[in-house]
């Protein structure tokens, strides 16, 4: 008998609460601490900003060597006739 | 009456054929082309073999030059297995054109330059050891020919050959990289030679492989003699830029890339027109031949070299000798032969005459336009090394560094010479017979001053 009567309350418990809104409510301000935050990790200071030095890259162009005259060649066989 | 008829029928059957009347009259282009009519559509006997080398002896060979292979093909003589084998090379038939080389009899007069194109064929398929036996061969057999050939010219030619084997051996040797002895096997080719300039810028080439950069430039400096003023070439500029550049002197390379622009490209385009112009044209450059360069003012500069160039070529005398005995043949057909014949004869030898002459005119056409086509290639290399001279020069300055001297001159101890060169300092005059023993004796300017620190970087 008890135990109909707490499923009766609880069934109509959950019937009324259907109605009501729900307000959900964020903080408007909050404040950090930031001296207060621990990171852990090294702490460095910066020092004078420098650029390593290295060559200029040099392209060299792909300039024409002689390796044969075998058009001359053939060039010589039809001045003769 | 029936005796006389019998007899006139006996007559005309054993008379003889037309090309035999010509021949014994010594009208030999006629015979000639009456040969091939009475036996072209015949089994061809040894006789008529021994007629047709006979009259080749007179014609020469440069008339078949376009006759069709299948009929030069019925007549398996000596000279006509040459002209066979020249039309196959030119085709790059190679085995086909070695077929017929073969059946070039040893003691021919085509013999030595049939070597000469064997050489060729074997150097281009790589075969050297045939290529030199080759050229061993031809320069032996033209040297035999040449010492029995009574003619001048016919004398001329054979050396002409000679020399063309010489040279490529040299150029096989430079090939292979054996550059000491390729210049060694150029010196061979005497200064008075029709060859001998263009070995000039053969051997500067090897010289530069070789590193001797003040020996090279020198004999490019040969070209700037007036004697050699016929004999320009835009890769002559470009090697001694090179060679300049190759020495540090960018101020000297700069110098000749420079003047190249401004002197020579103007001419290429003028060049340039004046065949444009004349392409068509089937004589015009057979006609600027025979001009005296006072006569063709008109006539740009270049071309008139070029042509005169052309005129030491062996084809064009040969060409213009067959013109001058076409000549000939038509005046004693004129003179001594009646209506008939003359009508007969004399529009076929014009026909060949005309061929010739625009044969000539070709030819002169195509060594202008080869000339030209070398252009556009040596002028994008220059501006490459001008490129390369900028970048040099940007170089030095971004790092602060000078070259140990910005223009070192001539000091004899730069000149790399064997025991067999003398020394004559150049006293601002070109001699005939040191044309082509000239070598600069610039210090490289390659090394960098010691410090590395140039004053204004300072």
């Amino acid at each position: 008998m008890k135990f109909l009567a707490l499923l009766f309350f609880i069934v109509s418990m959950s019937v009324f609460s259907k109605d009501e809104k729900v307000i959900y409510e964020y903080k408007k301000y909050e404040k950090f601490d930031l001296g207060n935050l621990e990171v852990k990790g090294e702490l460095i200071a910066p020092g004078d900003l420098t650029v390593r030095e290295r060559d200029r890259k040099r392209f060299s162009l792909d300039l024409f060597t002689r390796k044969d005259f075998d058009s001359i060649q053939k060039r010589d066989v039809d001045s003769l006739r | 009456m029936i005796v006389l008829l019998w007899v006139f029928m006996l007559g005309t059957s054993f008379a003889k054929p037309l090309s035999h009347q010509f021949e014994d009259k010594k009208l030999y282009y006629s015979a000639l082309n009456e040969f091939f009519y009475e036996t072209y559509n015949k089994p061809v006997a040894n006789s008529s073999l021994e007629r047709l080398e006979k009259l080749l002896f007179f014609t020469g060979i440069e008339l078949l030059e376009d006759y069709e292979l299948s009929l030069l093909e019925k007549y398996p003589t000596s000279s006509i297995h040459f002209i066979l084998a020249r039309r196959y090379f030119k085709k790059k038939e190679y085995k086909k054109s070695q077929e017929h080389l073969k059946n070039v009899k040893a003691e021919h007069r085509y013999f030595p330059e049939s070597q000469l194109l064997k050489g060729q064929i074997f150097g281009d398929l790589g075969q050297f050891d045939d290529e030199s036996e080759s050229y061993f061969s031809c320069q032996k057999t033209a040297e035999r020919e040449e010492h029995k050939a009574s003619n001048e010219k016919i004398k001329r030619y054979y050396r002409m050959i000679h020399e063309i084997c010489l040279i490529n051996k040299a150029r096989r040797l430079f090939k292979q990289g054996h550059y000491k002895e390729s210049i060694d096997a150029y010196d061979q080719v005497p200064k008075k030679s029709y060859k001998w300039p263009y070995v000039l810028l053969e051997k500067a080439w090897a010289y530069y492989h070789l590193g001797d950069y003040n020996r090279s430039l020198g004999l490019l400096i040969t070209y700037k003699s007036p004697l050699l003023d016929t004999y320009f070439f835009p890769e002559a500029e470009y090697l001694a830029a090179l060679n300049y550049l190759k020495l540090c002197l960018y101020d000297d390379s700069l110098t000749i890339i420079n003047q190249y622009y401004q002197f020579y490209r103007p001419r290429f385009n003028q060049l340039e027109k004046f065949l444009s112009v004349n392409l068509k044209s089937q004589d015009y450059f057979y006609n600027l031949m025979f001009k005296h360069e006072m006569e063709s003012k008109d006539v740009e500069d270049f071309a008139f070299k070029i042509v005169t160039r052309l005129k030491k070529q062996t084809r064009f005398s040969l060409d213009f000798n067959t013109i001058y005995k076409i000549n000939k043949e038509i005046e004693a057909i004129y003179s001594s032969e009646d209506q008939a014949l003359k009508r007969r004869l004399i529009p076929h030898l014009n026909l060949v005459k005309e061929n010739i002459i625009s044969k000539i005119n070709y030819n002169a056409k195509e060594d202008i336009f080869n000339f030209l086509e070398t252009v556009p290639f040596f002028s994008s290399q220059l501006f490459k090394i001008q490129l390369e001279t900028l970048s040099k020069k940007k170089d030095l300055i971004y790092t602060g560094r000078t070259l140990i001297s910005d223009r070192s001159r001539g000091d004899y101890e730069n000149v790399k010479r064997s025991r067999f060169e003398y020394f004559w300092k150049f006293e601002g005059a070109f001699w005939a017979d040191e044309l082509g023993d000239y070598s600069l004796g610039l210090k490289s300017n390659c090394e960098l001053n010691k410090d590395h620190k140039s004053e204004s970087a300072k």
